[in-house]
């Protein structure tokens, strides 16, 4: 901090994805200018190839050098790329079920776009950030931009409604975040990077360490909606704009998963024990509530929301394992939920637009009139369930071989039990569609409107669903290469290959 | 800025209970508008206190986009949305309010319990006095320029949101196919859901 | 240039904490959805005594806790006004504020 201009170098490189992102959103804000009808035509092209682009940008970074960017307060390394290349395909995903959507209500198009950018750079950032500070600004984007985004069918209660309590679920989140953080600050004895809030941490024996750490964890675990603190998920869920969901169902939970890496993994390893023990908690009650709750729901959407926050708990097995082979299942299952989930979507966006509802016992008899969705719906709900040749069933059976292999024997057998629960509802909406003869289906079903690709948005749609379907019906072929990459962006992030080197110190050869 | 010492620990415990019984204030009153008054008074009180810990440019800034912004932006809204409308009565309300008395009781205990027994690292270097607003724009420029630049995006993303939601269009139709449209989600509302006209619960399970 | 007062940091403390009490009682009691609101930017002016106060007594010359006290009030001034766009479009809908109405969908 002597000297300004001496030279600093702030590798600013590390943020050009989040650059291309931004520049696609201002491009948005100007093209939006022009009116509603150039936005519809121009905005969805636009922010295809800034995503793209985006990506791209992130594939030069796998495995680059993982230095510290802006003088530590982000870092580029293999973890953070994988992660944010799972936010930028999760808004690009949702981006294409959007268009016809946010065109049918007739809301603003350009706007739309433009915030979920800027949604997408918070989670983006918030996946990298190393310094309480980045770490703050950023959750506080995505957050702020998603209360937005739930709240945008603005002449609907429910959407209002599901804003309104995101909003203040939210705020008081953060509110209690950052009264962690003023806590870690004050240990730190003024210092508000990520690796000294973890020397500190280390070398403190107080409470004050235990205390942050719950607020902390509260924090983390609104973010990735994990029971107890998980009440907002139904109803911001139930009440948002369904390409919104989609997204925060994906993005914004890899985003929280992120936080949980750096900020739990990372910084509180000297109480891995207590965290530990509470994330499995917080696991095994996610993964019986979500499963059981969902049995009961008779709209989809809330069926999906109870069945992302179990996925959820899936996922914190590979967290609490605190091996590589942990980190890269929990990471490998979030790139295969991003697909499994977004086609599921995909699928109920589409019957919503074309039927105008989103009741499960609505979907009975569907597969006489749209066996597109019948199929896709199927083949992501199975796959979601885990069952064998679909691309979930490969993500869940690494997470428990990690999760049985480090011994955590009571989360892999919860987590068995629960998936069987879970196969018993994702496979009630199948048989629902599949089953019913043509005399019982349901009244919208025999009011099926004539199927058309012809209006502009369905097709980026169709191209989403299909592209979606296809990669969890296949992508267990590719499941070795999966691997490999998920096993690399262990191998090429330092901060876990540290966690990992000191835990391989600490523990006694057995 | 150099007071007494005693001058010091008077304005501290002045502004420290102007503080805490605006704050009372704000969650207790009746009535809101008198709450959103008192919300300026304690963020003018922080912004006191914040000059006894040399910081006169959060000072500054706290009575600017705070007491300017913030208060003034919260009394319009009352103005705008105060309906005087009874609020039903409701019956555990009582108990609800003595279980979160207790609540935050045990939460302020753990708290102040933390603050007290934490060896804090004291004492720490001399304070710079007016040189931190000089600090503070290097901090800006150097270690915290990423989240500097990231909050303009989030203002400006934060400002077309709040206009998009709070402004009266009339844009209600389709632009590709000219079908008219209501702004509404595209997934029917469920007849039994909806809260029945003369007020009573309308939490009875759908049949 | 000014010594260490001889008013203890564990003061400035213990005042942040019966402040961010008082905004987590008003947040859970609150009926009106804008007093919900001021209760948050109680908390957070809570959090941002705090900051202060660590960064005048254990960082006096890097001051990193005015900083994020920027940071912070930045954010909270940009909460607030999405929060009553929201809560504005809402009471279009619904012609209230009470937090006990808010229930079409099952809370």
């Amino acid at each position: 901090m002597q000297g300004i201009a001496s030279g600093l170098d702030l590798h600013a490189a590390a943020v050009l994805p989040e650059g291309a992102v931004l520049l696609t959103m201002v491009l948005c804000l100007l093209v939006d200018l022009a009116g509603e009808r150039p936005a519809a035509r121009w905005v969805p092209p636009l922010t295809s190839v800034g995503l793209v682009t985006a990506l791209a940008l992130l594939a030069r970074q796998w495995n680059g050098l993982a230095e510290p960017a802006f003088l530590g307060a982000f870092i580029a390394d293999n973890l953070s790329v994988a992660l944010r290349a799972i936010v930028v395909a999760s808004t690009l995903l949702s981006l294409w079920m959007s268009w016809r959507y946010v065109e049918r209500s007739g809301t603003p198009l350009g706007e739309y776009a433009t915030i979920l950018m800027a949604a997408t750079i918070g989670a983006m950032l918030l996946c990298g950030a190393t310094d309480l500070v980045t770490v703050f600004i950023a959750l506080e984007t995505l957050s702020i931009a998603s209360y937005i985004l739930s709240g945008y069918m603005k002449r609907d209660a429910r959407s209002g409604e599901a804003a309104l309590k995101y909003l203040l679920v939210g705020s008081a989140a953060a509110a209690v975040f950052l009264y962690g953080a003023s806590l870690l600050y004050g240990l730190t004895g003024g210092d508000t990077s990520l690796e000294a809030v973890g020397l500190a941490v280390q070398s403190s024996q107080t409470p004050v360490a235990v205390l942050a750490l719950i607020f902390v964890l509260a924090t983390v675990g609104f973010k990735i909606a994990a029971v107890p603190f998980h009440q907002w998920t139904p109803d911001v869920y139930e009440g948002s704009p369904t390409p919104v969901v989609a997204f925060l169902s994906v993005g914004s939970k890899t985003a929280g998963f992120a936080l949980a890496l750096r900020l739990l993994v990372s910084c509180f390893s000297s109480l891995s024990a207590q965290w530990e023990l509470l994330f499995t908690v917080l696991a095994i009650l996610s993964m019986v509530l979500g499963n059981v709750v969902a049995l009961a729901q008779t709209s989809m959407k809330r069926m999906l929301a109870y069945s992302s926050i179990a996925q959820a708990g899936f996922v914190m097995i590979g967290l609490v394992c605190g091996t590589a082979e942990g980190y890269s299942a929990a990471v490998l299952y979030l790139a295969t939920y991003l697909f499994m989930n977004l086609g599921a979507f995909a699928c109920v966006i589409l019957f919503s637009l074309r039927t105008g509802s989103d009741r499960i016992s609505d979907y009975a008899g569907l597969y006489q009139k749209d066996p597109l969705i019948t199929l896709g719906l199927s083949l992501c709900l199975l796959s979601l369930g885990g069952i064998p040749p679909m691309l979930g069933f490969f993500g869940k059976i690494y997470l428990f071989v990690a999760g049985w292999g480090s011994g955590q024997y009571t989360m892999v057998i919860v987590g068995l039990v629960t998936s069987v629960i879970s196969i018993y509802y994702y496979i009630g909406v199948i048989k629902n569609m599949v089953v019913k003869e043509p005399q019982d289906a349901s009244a919208v079903v025999k009011s099926y409107p004539a199927i058309r690709w012809n209006l502009a948005g369905l097709p980026p749609l169709r191209l989403a669903l299909v592209f979606c379907v296809a990669v969890t019906a296949v992508g267990g072929i590719l499941s070795r290469p999966l691997f490999s990459l998920a096993d690399q962006t262990v191998a090429g992030t330092p901060m876990l290959q540290q966690i990992l080197a000191v835990a391989l110190h600490n523990t006694p050869v057995t | 800025m150099s007071l007494a010492l005693s001058t010091q620990l008077i304005c501290f415990l002045l502004l420290s209970g102007a503080l805490l019984l605006g704050a009372l204030g704000v969650v207790l009153l009746p009535n809101v508008v008198y709450s959103a008054f008192l919300l300026g008074g304690v963020l003018l009180s922080m912004a006191g206190l914040y000059l006894l810990l040399n910081a006169s440019f959060v000072a500054a800034a706290q009575v600017l986009v705070y007491v300017g912004a913030v208060n003034v932006l919260i009394l319009f809204a009352i103005m705008l949305v105060n309906k005087r409308q009874p609020l039903r009565p409701m019956r555990v309300l009582l108990l609800r309010r003595l279980l979160s008395v207790g609540v935050c009781l045990g939460l302020l205990a753990l708290l102040v319990q933390v603050a007290l027994t934490t060896p804090w690292d004291l004492p720490g270097p001399p304070s710079i006095g007016e040189a931190a607003i000089t600090r503070i724009g290097e901090h800006f420029f150097t270690d915290y320029l990423l989240p500097f630049e990231v909050a303009s995006v989030l203002l400006l993303m934060a400002m077309i949101g709040a206009i998009v939601l709070a402004r009266r269009d009339v844009l209600a139709r389709d632009v590709v196919t000219g079908a008219p449209a209501d702004q509404a989600l595209l997934e029917r509302q469920r007849p039994p859901l909806l809260p029945s006209q003369d007020g009573s619960s309308p939490s009875a399970p759908s049949p | 240039m000014m010594p260490i007062t001889d008013i203890p940091l564990q003061a400035y403390l213990v005042v942040a904490a019966v402040l961010f009490c008082i905004g987590v009682w008003g947040l859970i009691n609150s009926r009106n959805a804008v007093r919900v609101l001021m209760s948050i930017e109680l908390m957070l002016n809570a959090v941002n005594l705090n900051m202060m106060a660590f960064s005048s007594y254990l960082d006096g010359t890097q001051v990193r806790g005015q900083v994020f006290a920027v940071f912070i009030i930045t954010v909270a001034a940009a909460e607030a006004a999405v929060g009553l766009a929201i809560l504005l479009s809402l009471y279009r809908n619904r012609d209230t504020v009470d937090m006990e109405q808010f229930n079409l969908l099952r809370w």
